[in-house]
């Protein structure tokens, strides 16, 4: 069954050789969900039917899955599905109008195909050093889906975007080279960098690797959209076309989130304590969430200020992870909603923007009267955002406090909880009237299949996942969080 | 082999200072492979064991470094039209001083590191020293092409630590890592190229459309 990882890189790959024989514009679309349906099929026959086959190892150990990186695994396809069937909706005019011709919609979907290989190599790579290789590539191949339409300003947008993050997983090599720097001389057993065995490994150089991690966290942290290394972060999401700016948040940002993990279980395994790691995730993550506070509160640009929203979200789930097994539990849960919610979110802005033809906040007025279908999704993932009841982003939220309250970590608690005030008054009052106000247009009575199948299922999960939390998934994010935390 | 390693390290200290120095962006061009170059030499001198693997390697970050990437860039610049670095951010002298600093600092942080068993101090010293000047670079210069030229220097310092420190880093990530480095080159190039066909010039600090 293990040699089962090794399709989920072969997939993608055959989907790009096959788009340069299709001819249509719309066939490269729907190739494109093809490639990322059978990715799914694979997670579901090899993985979710049976869980307790984790962790699974192929190609000499090259290739490793477990708890931690199958869960992210599955956040992610759950992403690329979700905006695979939306991309049908979002270009559909474009391909007819002709703004997108079939060259353009080609590159455009074997560059959709090359991002998920990159990201699947970052979460199956067992060496440390793939898993950078990987990350890099995600920088690189992603730039050109943000100006897919070179306008000026997203070239400038895709120009920044590159320069910082390679710059910034630069620092990251660094710190993978400063983990192999603290393997002292007698450090056996190490042969490949591989994860599964540094983590087994003992003699560390505590100092050496301390270092390694700050440098981890900085370089990773960049990509992952941290406060204050986030500025490309509006900048591109609010540029890049609708799925790829839900891509981008829903899931690129938690990869690299995923790359800080593996080496912070590594460095709490070393030192036999998370004292070290918590008390940079604590930081970090309340820098995140009251930073953005303030622009969400004055921006003028829809998109912009869901981007804003994903460093506030990125924010908890980083504060998360400094606060023990249980907070490492609620952070993986809120991976999974904020993707969700935010994908959801960007989708709508994406079709609105498209519909008003701005993005400004000023000109999109009364969306749930004149655009039915994207103004609910908007609502939902809105309302869900900012942690209304039913939505699922409230539970995850409410396993953060308790995590804050069991670990005594009160004024990360207060921070906290003041920032994620703000930010839930600031997005009510950005948002009324762009639901309920005079609407500016007709209304639009009709919405294509693939939208409404989109819409309809993202919010059935966000509600559900709101209301109950099956049990061996509660199981499975035990297993991820224990992983995540690296003590045991 | 030990003078022609001081030679090699001689080199990179008089790469960094010139590229810290100078205004002619061909002739930084030109210094940056030098300096690739004279890198991807160092680790075949006596740092570890030779095997045919670690010779590939070397070549390879050679033919990238010194002519490939020249190469790319140099088309770039003749596209973009552009010859001098004017006015950057840090003066020319000013950097060239910090550059000075930049260089003792870094040989006395080294010389504190707890490397235990490790006696290449000077070349993690270097390493050290060519990452910031890289650094400098990407901060204190306007045109889109410096910044290229300060990355790949900053990669260059990486690379250099890389074969002081690690001797555990299996070759297909080294292989990756240069793949890596090439393609982003490559996609700052064709970003450059967008750049000059949108704006008509190349000056990042122009960039302004994006902000809040």
């Amino acid at each position: 069954m293990s040699s089962l990882l090794i399709l989920f890189l072969l997939i993608p790959l055959a989907g790009i050789a096959l788009a340069s024989r299709l001819r249509r514009g719309k066939h490269f679309f729907l190739l494109s969900l093809a490639m990322v349906l059978l990715d799914d099929l694979c997670l579901l026959v090899g993985v979710l039917k049976l869980p307790t086959s984790l962790p699974m190892k192929t190609a000499d150990g090259w290739l490793y899955l477990d708890a931690l990186s199958g869960w992210h695994l599955l956040v992610m396809l759950l992403v690329y599905t979700a905006g695979s069937v939306f991309a049908l909706d979002y270009f559909h005019n474009d391909l007819a109008g002709g703004r997108l011709n079939r060259a353009t919609a080609r590159r455009y979907n074997q560059l959709w195909l090359g991002s998920l290989w990159t990201m699947t190599l970052t979460l199956l790579a067992n060496n440390i050093g793939l898993m950078w290789v990987g990350m890099e590539a995600t920088t690189l191949v992603t730039a050109f889906l943000i100006s897919i339409y070179a306008t000026p300003a997203a070239i400038e947008a895709m120009w920044k975007y590159l320069i910082i993050c390679s710059v910034g997983i630069a620092f990251a090599f660094i710190g993978v080279l400063l983990v192999t720097a603290s393997l002292q001389a007698d450090a056996s057993g190490v042969h490949q960098l591989f994860f599964t065995e540094l983590i087994k490994a003992t003699g560390y150089n505590h100092m050496l690797l301390k270092a390694a991690f700050l440098f981890s966290l900085v370089g990773f942290g960049t990509k992952a959209g941290l406060a204050p290394t986030h500025t490309w972060l509006p900048d591109a999401h609010s540029q890049a076309p609708g799925p790829v700016s839900a891509m981008f948040s829903g899931f690129m940002l938690n990869a690299a989130l995923y790359c800080i993990m593996r080496h912070a279980a590594l460095v709490n395994h070393a030192l036999a304590s998370d004292q070290f790691t918590s008390r940079l995730f604590v930081l970090f993550g309340l820098l995140s969430i009251t930073i953005p506070a303030a622009f969400i509160l004055y921006q003028r640009d829809l998109k912009r200020l869901l981007a804003y929203s994903s460093i506030e979200h990125l924010g908890i789930i980083t504060l998360g992870l400094g606060l023990g097994p249980a907070g490492c539990f609620a952070s993986l849960l809120h991976t999974l909603n904020h993707s969700m919610a935010k994908s959801l979110s960007f989708f709508a802005a994406g079709r609105l923007g498209q519909i008003h033809g701005t993005h400004k906040i000023q000109q999109i007025r009364g969306a749930l009267h004149s655009t039915p279908l994207w103004g609910v999704a908007l609502a939902g993932g809105l309302f869900a955002l900012i942690g209304t009841a039913p939505f699922s982003i409230f539970i995850s939220e409410y396993f953060m406090v308790k995590a804050a309250i069991g670990r005594g970590a009160t004024v990360a608690l207060i921070i906290f909880l003041l920032g994620i005030s703000v930010i839930f008054v600031a997005l009510l009052k950005q948002m009324i009237p762009m639901l309920w106000g005079e609407g500016n247009i007709e209304r639009q009575e009709s919405s294509s299949w693939s939208g409404i199948m989109v819409v309809v299922a993202l919010l059935t999960l966000l509600l559900f996942f709101g209301i109950y939390l099956p049990l061996p998934m509660h199981n499975f994010l035990n297993r991820a969080a224990a992983l995540a935390g690296g003590l045991q | 082999m030990l003078t022609l390693m001081s030679l090699l390290l001689f080199m990179l200290v008089l790469t960094n200072l010139t590229l810290l120095g100078s205004s002619r962006l061909a002739f930084c061009i030109r210094t940056v492979a030098v300096q690739g170059v004279v890198l991807g030499l160092v680790p075949l001198f006596g740092l570890q064991p030779f095997t045919l693997q670690h010779g590939l390697l070397s070549l390879c970050a050679i033919i990238l470094k010194g002519g490939i990437f020249p190469w790319l860039l140099l088309r770039g610049l003749r596209v973009a039209r552009v010859k001098r670095e004017v006015e950057p951010f840090i003066g020319f002298n000013v950097s060239l001083s910090i550059g000075f600093f930049t260089l003792i600092g870094s040989v006395i942080f080294a010389s504190r590191l707890p490397l235990t068993g490790n006696n290449n101090t000077l070349i993690i010293a270097l390493a050290i020293f060519t990452m910031l000047t890289g650094l400098l670079l990407l901060v204190s210069r306007r045109k889109a092409l410096s910044m290229v030229l300060g990355y790949l220097v900053l990669e260059n310092g990486i690379y250099c630590l890389g074969t002081a420190v690690a001797d555990h880093i299996p070759m297909v990530v080294e292989f990756g890592v240069l793949l890596d480095v090439w393609v982003a080159v490559f996609g700052m190039g064709i970003a450059m190229y967008q750049i000059n066909r949108e704006f008509d010039h190349t000056d990042v600090d122009r960039l302004t459309e994006l902000r809040g």
